[in-house]
């Protein structure tokens, strides 16, 4: 029964809350920070943040375990569990103070997974006490026409260091940053609306604790992360006690050859154990991956897989183990270069799927497009200020075991938005030329993969430096159970283009280049698809004739 | 009062899935009348019009000096309808074609490429409602400065026209870039529809939604054109139906914001009655918190499957110009209304972690709650609400239908045993989190949006609205709720209340400064000139018609606007510093700061258009003193946690209360179609209009 806080008995420091003020406030908890994203990325200035949303919010208590994350980037919350971590392993904590606000975004000691994702983070206080961290990370469309051979290169390092004490701007930070930065106006706007997030994070839970009392707002949070523990190890069980494994290989642009990644699961009760032994030594490129970064493709992997209702707090954590070889490309120690994380972390999560599909072959989806990018930066001929438009590109989906994957799509960690053609012209020098589905790049199989898309973007007036890639230009994205790969990804130029080196190109005034992103896989025996969903895609010109004919044995004439 | 204007009636209509309503007002007596008949899904029209035919002559029959032989006369019809909804979430349009640039069929189905729900791997993107076959590319290119690189060829639009039409679309949509720049390539197709396929629906994105940002300018118009040819129908359908009966004024339609226009222009813009339905609930809260004396309101009207909030401020309902509605984004004039999947007959279970949940699952009219006793075995809100004794555990539509108090028990024990909790603690638990929903809900349109809740009177209504608002408030910390005489029937009055409404705009992308002033002068001008005809066209007389303008800004490096409303005057320089201090003090309220060396520009400029139609007037009755006493009916015992227990309350009679009278809480009201509950420690007061106005006491 509730029974306002007020009215019951003192008892021990943890009081016991009832499982119906728990949900009460544990809505009040997603609540926050859904507002806290939608303040940063209304008021935001980086099209990375206001227009692809590639950006996150969350609440965290004083030893930094997750109590909500808004459903923005999965891949974030690897920056933000980092964070807490490295900040009170610096500052102690009864030298933090309200109206402190830390920044950081290193990867190996600001709790970063790449240099562009910059995490600011502020104490709650309440009545004096330090309870709780409103936090959150925004993708800054930034240092770009970088090296990428190791962290030095990619960008500014920041450790996490006070930008505000006690509701003060330090100013001799907030310089530092920005004379490292190419776009500096934007960057201090961007500031300012994470700043504006935080704030209101910390108004709100503020009002949660005079309604419900600090104690029982505590409690009630404690017992959320309980609750989460327990419909994930609900989950878990439901999947046959075993070991399974998977191997694949991975290739892209911006490294040489390809890379031979593993996975091995084990599922034991109610708990899995990862095992990333005999992955490959980090590289000489912008792919590696940090510690937090796997675990929060894991994270992702299995709240997918098990129940997608799961509320994203710690507890999710608790049932899942996880061991990674150091130094490898799956958990890189400094100084690796680590600005591509997302495409190993993609790969990963298609592989995690692959190996538990024969043991839940009905949640499993087949391996989806590996991530697609592309950078502009130059001088805009029409403002003479030097100018950044990044852009990911979304591609196809993994089909499933009873329908198509979808086209068209951001995969797994990843899920930025686009930038309207009409918004992104009239800002930077640039002309969006074709924004298309790709015929024939969606893996086959009684269910089809979803379709790749190719983004070609011309530069006007101006010579541009462009950095891009494809993840899976020849290690496409797999299907499962007899269904067949899915499109490559590729890059294309036009014809006075001098061909890229690398993930790196430099385009002249009126020419363009495309990136082509990789398709879905399919799901099952492509001999066995509906035909009037064959010739469905066939009419609507996203198979070809021979593609029809040969591989679905559809009669032509 | 003349014996004539006894016999005119005013008719509001609103089309429901299961019932319409119908709501009379008498111009000569201010009489109001309410007649409800079943709805006729297959042909809604026929219901509307033995609606008001059988409502008309029921009421007209009633009339006391009625010998004369005049028939009663219908002068004003609004009607709401779901049929633009209903045919967009069923998919049920017609076959559609789309003409678009060169490069960009596909954007359709790229959309933002985000995926709609993060983590569950069987989501899927909205069905695109044209085959990607039937999306046809010309070559054709205009810039972001409105600089054509490539002249649109006639001959190739001719042949993509053709080939439409031999594939058996019956509507066209046309959507190419920058056409809210630059339209004449949009109009050169619409020409050419017009004359090689005359009878398709045709629809151009510059007319439907003439704002920037290419895929909601094209859903916008593919959603337009989907729809077009099913309202048409339906409105050729009716209008002859309530020609038949005599109606012989021009019927009138509610939009998403709120107000009315013609069946014509319905005909051209069905995108925009999407929430034609919930709106006119709106209006009619509105217009009850006016009469009541309140104008900053949070409207509540709680149903059967879903509740709908929104937010008034200061008389102005909050409008956006731009939302999704049924997985579509839709750029067209809305009030901003937020609907959750929580009413009376939704479904409370526990799930895999131990918790109690409430919906999204309904058990709707049919079987119905446990208690009703058709069939369902899984408790609902209104079971909980049976067993606490909020609601009459015998009986319910005043004694119309019987109430098995013992199943709903029995049911939500089911659910008690296994939270370890009393079946009357796990009652009041499935309220408490509905109401939790709800509050959920309301925080998005206020708080998010730096409304305070605390400055609000909250409206309730819908049948389970007045039931859990008492809740509702304490947890919002509203001070004040008002609950409507017949909250079951505030949309149908609503469209009693209604004003003719058009909503224009125009994308520039400006600067604020001298030079924005001419092209926002020109801009204007285009927008008052459209208005102008507008309001020729529904015969609006000149000192019925208003006009607010209203600017959309940004801080140049943003991507979101905020609308700025736009004070009567000449444009000039002295209007730019006002501009900005305007943008400025509402970025504050919505961010908490300001970027004053930051420059300012200007995306969008709007002009709403009103038409003043004259309005139903309720009446108003005097005094009676505070002793409610008379409409005393019974007692019950309900249960309050904040007692710990059963309470004994007095119950009235809705229809007994009068003006003055005091309910001192714990009390309830019972009437036909719902249940007021005023808590411990609140009070209510009867005010002149037979509202409930009850006082929230602070917690």
């Amino acid at each position: 029964m509730t029974v306002p806080p007020d009215q019951q008995a003192p008892g021990p420091a943890r009081p016991t809350v009832d499982p119906i003020t728990v949900e009460v406030i544990g809505n009040a908890m997603l609540t926050i920070v859904e507002e806290m994203g939608e303040t940063l990325i209304r008021a935001a200035y980086s099209t990375s943040i206001k227009e692809r949303r590639d950006c996150s919010t969350a609440l965290f208590d004083i030893k930094g375990r997750t109590l909500a994350q808004a459903e923005h980037i999965p891949m974030h919350l690897g920056s933000l569990i980092g964070i807490v971590d490295h900040v009170l392993k610096r500052h102690p904590l009864d030298d933090i103070r309200a109206g402190d606000a830390f920044v950081g975004n290193d990867a190996y000691t600001g709790g970063g997974t790449h240099l562009n994702d910059i995490v600011i983070i502020e104490p709650i206080f309440y009545e004096g006490r330090f309870i709780a961290w409103a936090t959150n990370v925004a993708h800054h469309a930034d240092f770009v026409d970088r090296g990428h051979a190791h962290i030095f290169q990619e960008g500014l390092r920041i450790p996490p260091v006070r930008l505000y004490r006690e509701g003060v701007l330090q100013e001799d930070v907030m310089e530092m940053i920005l004379l490292n930065c190419q776009v500096p106006s934007d960057r201090l706007n961007d500031f300012r609306a994470q700043m504006a997030a935080n704030r209101m994070g910390i108004q709100r839970f503020e009002k949660v604790c005079a309604k419900y009392g600090m104690d029982h707002t505590l409690a009630a949070c404690e017992a959320l992360l309980d609750y989460a523990e327990r419909r994930t190890r609900a989950g878990i069980a439901l999947i046959p006690d075993g070991s399974y494994q998977f191997e694949d290989g991975l290739d892209s642009d911006t490294f040489e050859g390809t890379l031979e990644l593993k996975v091995a699961i084990e599922v034991r009760g109610d708990e899995l154990f990862f095992d990333f032994a005999g992955n490959p030594p980090q590289v000489r490129s912008s792919i590696n991956v940090v510690w937090t970064a796997l675990l929060s493709l894991i994270y992702y992997a299995v709240k997918a897989l098990v129940d997608p209702g799961i509320p994203p707090n710690a507890g999710l954590y608790r049932p899942i183990h996880v061991s990674a070889p150091e130094g490898s490309v799956v958990n890189a120690i400094a100084p690796a270069a680590v600005f591509s994380r997302t495409q190993v972390c993609q790969r990963l999560a298609d592989m995690i799927f692959a190996a538990l599909a024969p043991a839940i072959p009905d949640r499993v989806v087949s391996h989806s497009t590996g991530g697609a990018l592309v950078n502009f930066s130059g001088i805009n001929p029409r403002t003479g200020k030097f100018y950044v438009y990044n852009e990911t590109v979304g591609g196809g989906l993994g089909a499933r075991a009873t329908k198509d994957g979808m086209d068209a799509t951001m995969a797994h960690c990843m899920n930025g938005a686009n930038q309207p053609i009409e918004s992104l012209e009239s800002q930077h020098p640039l002309v969006v030329e074709r924004y298309e589905l790709v015929e024939d790049s969606c893996g086959t199989g009684k269910y089809r993969g979803g379709m790749a898309v190719r983004r070609r973007i011309r530069a006007v007036d101006h010579e541009a430096r462009v950095f891009m890639w494809g993840a899976c230009n020849q290690t496409p994205p797999l299907g499962l159970f007899g269904g067949r790969s899915g499109g490559i990804s590729r890059l294309e130029w036009s014809a006075g283009v001098t061909p890229p080196v690398g993930p790196n190109c430099i385009v002249p005034a009126g020419e363009s280049v495309a990136v082509v992103s990789a398709g879905g896989g399919g799901y099952g025996d492509p001999g066995t698809r509906e035909r009037t969903l064959v010739q469905r895609d066939l009419t609507e010109e996203r198979i070809s004739q021979s593609t029809a004919r040969d591989i679905y044995g559809l009669p032509t004439d | 009062m003349t014996i004539d204007e006894a016999m005119r009636w005013r008719v509001g209509v609103d089309s429901g899935g299961t019932f319409t309503d119908v709501c009379l007002f008498n111009e000569g007596t201010g009489a109001i009348r309410v007649w409800k008949v079943s709805s006729t899904p297959d042909d809604p029209s026929q219901a509307i019009a033995k609606g008001i035919e059988d409502g008309v002559k029921r009421a007209a029959g009633e009339g006391a000096g009625n010998e004369t032989d005049a028939p009663p006369q219908v002068t004003y019809i609004g009607h709401g309808t779901t049929v633009a909804t209903n045919a967009l979430i069923q998919h049920q349009g017609v076959q559609t074609g789309l003409i678009t640039t060169e490069g960009f069929r596909d954007l359709l189905e790229i959309g933002r490429q985000r995926r709609t729900s993060l983590y569950d791997l069987q989501a899927d993107k909205p069905e695109p409602l044209v085959r990607r076959d039937m999306r046809i590319e010309v070559r054709e290119r205009i810039h972001f400065d409105g600089r054509v690189e490539k002249a649109i060829d006639e001959a190739e639009v001719r042949s993509a026209v053709r080939r439409l039409k031999e594939a058996g679309v019956e509507s066209v949509a046309i959507c190419f870039l920058y056409s809210y720049l630059d339209s004449t390539h949009e109009e050169l197709v619409k020409r050419i529809v017009a004359e090689e396929f005359p009878s398709a629906f045709v629809s151009a994105s510059h007319e439907v939604a003439p704002e920037f940002r290419e895929y909601e300018r094209l859903s916008t118009v593919i959603v337009n054109a989907y729809l077009g040819p099913v309202m048409s129908s339906y409105l050729e359908r009716l209008r002859p139906r309530l020609a038949d009966i005599g109606a012989i004024v021009p019927p009138h339609l509610t939009q998403s914001n709120g107000g009315v226009i013609s069946f014509e222009a319905a005909q051209e813009t069905p995108v925009r009655t999407l929430l034609s339905g919930p709106s006119t609930g709106v209006v009619g809260a509105l217009h009850i918190g006016r009469l009541a004396g309140f104008e900053n309101l949070i409207t509540f009207d709680m149903g059967g499957t879903s509740s709908d909030v929104s937010l008034i401020d200061d008389g102005q309902p909050k409008q956006v110009s731009q939302a999704t509605v049924h997985g579509y984004p839709i750029k067209a004039p809305m009030l901003d209304i937020n609907t959750v999947g929580a009413g009376g007959g939704s479904i409370a279970y526990i799930d895999s972690g131990g918790l109690l949940k409430v919906g999204p699952e309904s058990a709707g009219a049919v079987p119905g709650p446990v208690c009703y006793g058709l069939g369902n075995n899984e408790p609902t809100v209104t079971d909980a609400n049976v067993v606490l004794q909020t609601l009459n555990p015998t009986q319910l539509l005043g004694g119309r239908m019987k109430i098995f108090q013992e199943d709903a028990k029995g049911a939500i024990e089911g659910l008690a045993d296994r939270l370890g909790l009393d079946v009357l603690a796990t009652a009041q638990g499935i309220v408490s989190v509905v109401t939790a929903n709800m509050v959920k809900a309301i925080r998005v349109i206020s708080v998010q949006h730096g409304h305070d809740p605390r400055d609000y009177t909250l409206v309730a209504f819908g049948g389970a609205g007045p039931v859990h608002a008492a809740r509702l408030a304490r947890e919002l910390e509203v001070p004040r709720i008002i609950v409507p005489k017949n909250p079951g029937i505030l949309s149908a009055l609503g469209l009693l209340l209604t004003d003719l409404r058009t909503n224009t705009s125009m994308t520039r992308l400006l600067a604020l400064d001298e030079s924005a002033l001419e092209p926002m002068a020109k801009a204007f001008a285009t927008l008052h000139s459209q208005s102008a005809d507008w309001f020729e066209r529904h015969a609006i007389a000149p000192e019925a018609r208003l006009l607010a303008r209203a600017i959309d800004m940004r801080y140049a490096g943003q991507s979101y606007e905020l609308s700025v409303p736009l004070p009567p005057g000449t444009i000039d320089a002295t209007m730019l510093p006002m501009l900005r201090q305007a943008f400025e003090s509402l970025h504050r309220q919505t961010y908490g700061y300001t970027a004053a060396e930051e420059p300012v520009q200007i995306t969008t400029f709007r002009l709403e258009a009103s038409g003043i139609v004259p309005k139903a007037a309720l009446p108003v009755y005097p005094d009676e003193g505070a002793d409610a006493g008379a409409a005393v009916i019974g007692r019950r015992d309900v249960y309050f946690p904040e007692a710990n227990g059963f309470v004994t309350c007095p119950v009235y009679d809705r229809e007994q209360l009068r003006p003055g009278n005091r309910l001192i809480g714990p009390a309830l009201s019972d009437q036909m179609d719902s249940t007021v509950l005023v808590l411990p420690e609140q009070t209510a007061i009867v005010d002149s209009h037979l509202n409930i106005i009850i006082e929230v006491s602070p917690t």
